[in-house]
């Protein structure tokens, strides 16, 4: 068990390096820099600027700087937002993106799953029509939509929620919703889909030839089966959820880090460009690991430690 | 089984746990609303939406309207812009002139203070102007400080700190001398970039500028808590010389990016003002609440004088020509914008009192039958028997993509030429532009001072806002006189011929002038916005 978990993490890291490795060229090798603007400044100003950041060495000693900063987990400054560090950025933007990604989650996953048993239990029947339907809306449907629908309906004509901004559990309720509704509909298809096939196996005919009630067969025996796929999805969704969507974030201006991935990428924030993807892998690496390790738990015949099973 | 029973309990704290941190949070959040409390029902608090978070509040670094138009209000040049756009005296209680009307020498008010209440004094304006002009502060305003005598020098690592010509005389006496007499001085440094910076707070704290804890102004305003990316609040300054004509408590900012969401707010009383959305510009134009205002500014398409086919005159004036400006404002951006034919925008008063623009008047207009006189004409100069292809290319949006189609459709009906558009990644549309590899692209200016001669350098030989490839030895030279010259007619006079030579030879094709369109809570009033982009606040009021 414990040459496995050491073998994945120098897995971890290799990846993390290649990505950082990869990301910094790919960046430097788009043309444009961060100080193009409409509003531009001469060549003794611009030379000054890229001084000040240093810019204007060779590449590959900024590529060492950069890996040498990172080793002491510096992300270093914001070129754009000159008064802060990408750390500062990140360490206030998270907190937000995660706590939204987080009640989405919770949201997307309880009632996917629950639609999606519903459905696949009532095969065929008005109810499985229903919620699918309403699933392909959810898929159908971009989410900025949604966020728009909801504000109108649920904001302006009905003052029930707030418009935006995140300052209180209420300001919460409309972004959540609509950043939820994607995922809950491919949750639900997911599981209504593995449902199905887990349904007409051997063992549950068993189970209900024993004589279980259907809620013990659905909960204690199929559903356990059916959630693989859910959770092999899962991981990549959180990872993404998580760290921040940029168009919900922009429509209810919540202060997340979602806005950190396309601005800094438009204003050639190198900085900051890097500090997201490291961020971001980071955050996708270790949530495919753990969908590693909760196929384990939730199936008993993938086994995480090969060599100790021979 | 067991598992599975472990992994449901876990699976139930965490949920809990999760319930948890949201009442947590619950209990301590609703203090940032500003709204709703009884007691501040009696404050007089204004709310207003920044769209981002301020690039920096240090203010040769945010050079930008997110950072101007919060730090406008929260510190004070020697010099302020008034209702009317014109510089009055600020922290400077008056001002000498000498008589080659280069030297300055500014007069701090007595009672000019620091919000910490440090006396303000003209070390802080040498301190700050050289700080501005330093090139290790790497200031993109950097250029603006070029006219002060040994700037440009001290900026281009030519010269020394002490080459620039600033100096305090004594703690309230602050004197600059300029490269040339610029009538235009006083506006200039009203803009943040020349705002004084306390000395000491910034020696003892670099970062002085990044929180709202250890920020230190001068303006009208202080700012009282800043929550980075989310909002901000600034609360009169009791400190400042003119408090008592200073009528809100309070102003708090959003950044709220998404103009239909500010919309949304402003509708719901979130917020005092917004933005126009494109969607509904037409409805709401209707409705008659949408506020029109001037912008110094212009959008316009730049020719490669380089490129065939345009390297002729006659066939860049024919595609000037060609283009209907009146349609484009009216019919495809509808916002109300003016039409341009001319490159200064309206707005700057001559000697005699009279605006630039109407008097200078309408140096390119729309006219289909001398622009296919003008294309055969240059065709046959240039023995072309069919015209190169052109393309025309412009930064990925749909705004700009809209204008290129209808500019398109113009060149192809008044012309009879097809010319093909191609779009590209702002940045890199930005790099080739300055590289001069487009053959007509769109471009556009903003003021960065109340001046028309901020508009025509613009075209001097080698600018770097030029980047067209045209060169006038004429033209330089009207625009270096109009910058030495003190004596407002001929100034204008001669910024005036300057004008008419760079569309003589057209460049250029203007397409509209900037505004700046919005709605306002009607129980506002005396928010001032200047046309060079920057929001005033201290005579603002709320009923």
């Amino acid at each position: 068990m414990n040459t496995y978990f050491i073998k994945r993490f120098i897995a971890m890291i290799i990846t993390l390096w290649l990505i950082i490795t990869g990301t910094f060229f790919l960046m430097h090798s788009v043309p444009g820099s961060p100080f193009n603007e409409e509003r531009t400044t001469n060549e003794a100003i611009q030379k000054n600027l890229e001084a000040y950041y240093h810019l204007d060495e060779p590449l590959l000693v900024q590529y060492g700087n950069y890996l040498t900063a990172l080793l002491h987990l510096d992300l270093g400054p914001s070129i754009k937002k000159s008064s802060q560090t990408v750390n500062e950025m990140l360490g206030r933007g998270f907190p937000v993106s995660f706590e939204l990604g987080f009640y989405t989650l919770i949201l997307a996953v309880i009632s996917g799953i629950t639609l999606g048993i519903i459905a696949a239990l009532r095969h065929n029947g008005v109810i499985d029509y229903l919620s699918m339907s309403i699933a392909v809306l959810g898929i159908s449907i971009p989410n900025f939509v949604m966020a728009t629908f909801l504000i109108e309906q649920l904001a302006v004509n009905f003052p029930i929620f707030p418009v935006a901004t995140w300052t209180s559990p209420k300001h919460m309720v409309l972004p959540t919703l609509a950043l939820a509704t994607g995922p809950m509909a491919i949750i639900a298809r997911l599981t209504r889909t593995s449902m199905l096939e887990v349904l007409t196996q051997d063992y549950i005919r068993t189970a209900k030839a024993k004589g279980l009630s259907p809620v013990k067969i659905v909960f204690k025996h199929a559903l356990r089966n059916a959630l693989l796929p859910v959770v092999t999805v899962l991981g990549s969704l959180a990872a993404s959820i998580l760290t921040g969507t940029f168009v919900i974030e922009k429509i209810f201006a919540i202060p997340g880090m979602g806005k950190y991935f396309v601005d800094s990428i438009n204003n050639r924030d190198f900085p900051v460009i890097m500090g997201t993807t490291v961020f971001y892998s980071a955050i996708l690496i270790l949530m495919l690991f753990l969908v590693d390790l909760a196929y384990g738990v939730l199936d008993p015949r993938i086994k995480l430690h090969k060599k100790e099973a021979k | 089984m067991k598992k599975f029973i472990t992994m449901l309990v876990s699976i139930l704290l965490l949920f809990s746990l999760a319930a948890c941190t949201a009442n947590s949070d619950a209990g301590s959040e609703p203090k940032d609303d500003g709204k709703g409390d009884s007691k501040e029902k009696a404050e007089k608090v204004l709310y207003l939406n920044n769209g981002q978070e301020p690039t920096s509040f240090d203010p040769p670094i945010g050079f930008d309207a997110v950072s101007w138009n919060a730090l406008n209000n929260i510190m004070e040049g020697l010099t302020r812009l008034d209702e009317n756009h014109q510089p009055k005296a600020a922290t400077a209680e008056k001002w000498d002139v000498s008589e080659d009307g280069k030297t300055y020498t500014f007069h701090i008010r007595e009672d000019a203070k620091w919000s910490n209440g440090d006396d303000l004094t003209a070390g802080d304006f040498v301190f700050a102007w050289k700080r501005l002009l330093n090139p290790k502060t790497g200031s993109g305003a950097a250029f603006l400080g070029y006219f002060i005598e040994g700037g440009e020098a001290f900026n281009t690592e030519k010269g020394t700190a002490d080459d620039v010509k600033v100096n305090a005389v004594d703690t309230k006496t602050f004197e600059v001398t300029l490269t040339s007499p610029q009538a235009y001085f006083l506006s200039v440094i009203a803009n943040p970039a020349f705002f004084p910076i306390n000395e000491k707070v910034a020696t003892a704290n670099p970062e002085w500028f990044s929180e709202a804890d250890s920020f230190v102004g001068n303006g009208p305003f202080t700012l009282a808590e800043w929550n980075h990316d989310s909002d901000f609040t600034m609360v009169k300054n009791d400190k400042y010389w003119d408090a008592k004509n200073v009528k809100l408590d309070k102003i708090h900012w959003a950044m709220v990016d998404d103009t239909n969401t500010e919309y949304q707010m402003f509708k719901t009383g979130e917020l005092d003002t917004s933005d126009v959305p494109a969607d509904l510009a037409d409805s709401l134009f209707k409705e008659g609440d949408v506020k029109v205002e001037d912008q110094a500014g212009e959008y316009f398409y730049r020719f490669n004088v380089n490129l065939e086919p345009f390297q002729n005159v006659n066939i860049r004036k024919a595609f000037a020509m060609a283009v209907d400006q009146k349609q484009i404002v009216e019919l495809v951006t509808k916002n109300k914008e003016k039409p341009a034919y001319g490159f200064v925008s309206y707005g700057f008063k001559d000697a005699s009192g009279k605006d630039f623009r109407e008097k200078n008047g309408d140096l390119i207009k729309t006219n289909v039958e001398q622009a296919k006189e003008l294309l055969k004409k240059g065709m046959e100069e240039e023995g072309y028997t069919t015209l190169p292809e052109v393309t025309l290319t412009y930064n990925t949006l749909d705004s700009h993509k809209k204008i290129a189609e209808a500019l398109q459709q113009m060149f192809k009906e008044n012309l009879a030429v097809d010319v093909k558009l191609a779009n590209m990644e702002s940045n890199v549309f930005a790099t080739d532009q300055k590289a001069l590899k487009f053959q007509l692209s769109r471009s556009s200016f903003l003021a960065d001072y109340a001046d028309p001669i901020n508009f025509v350098e613009n075209f001097q030989t080698g600018h770097s806002m030029n980047r067209t490839g045209w060169s006038n030895a004429e033209f330089d030279q009207l625009v270096k006189d109009a910058k030495n010259e003190a004596d407002e007619k001929k100034r204008f006079e001669l910024m005036y011929q300057a004008e008419k030579i760079l569309f003589e030879e057209a460049p250029i094709i203007p397409i509209h002038f900037y505004n700046q369109v919005y709605l306002q809570n009607k129980a506002v009033t005396g928010i001032v916005r200047h046309p060079v982009g920057y929001l005033e606040l201290k005579s603002a009021d709320k009923k």
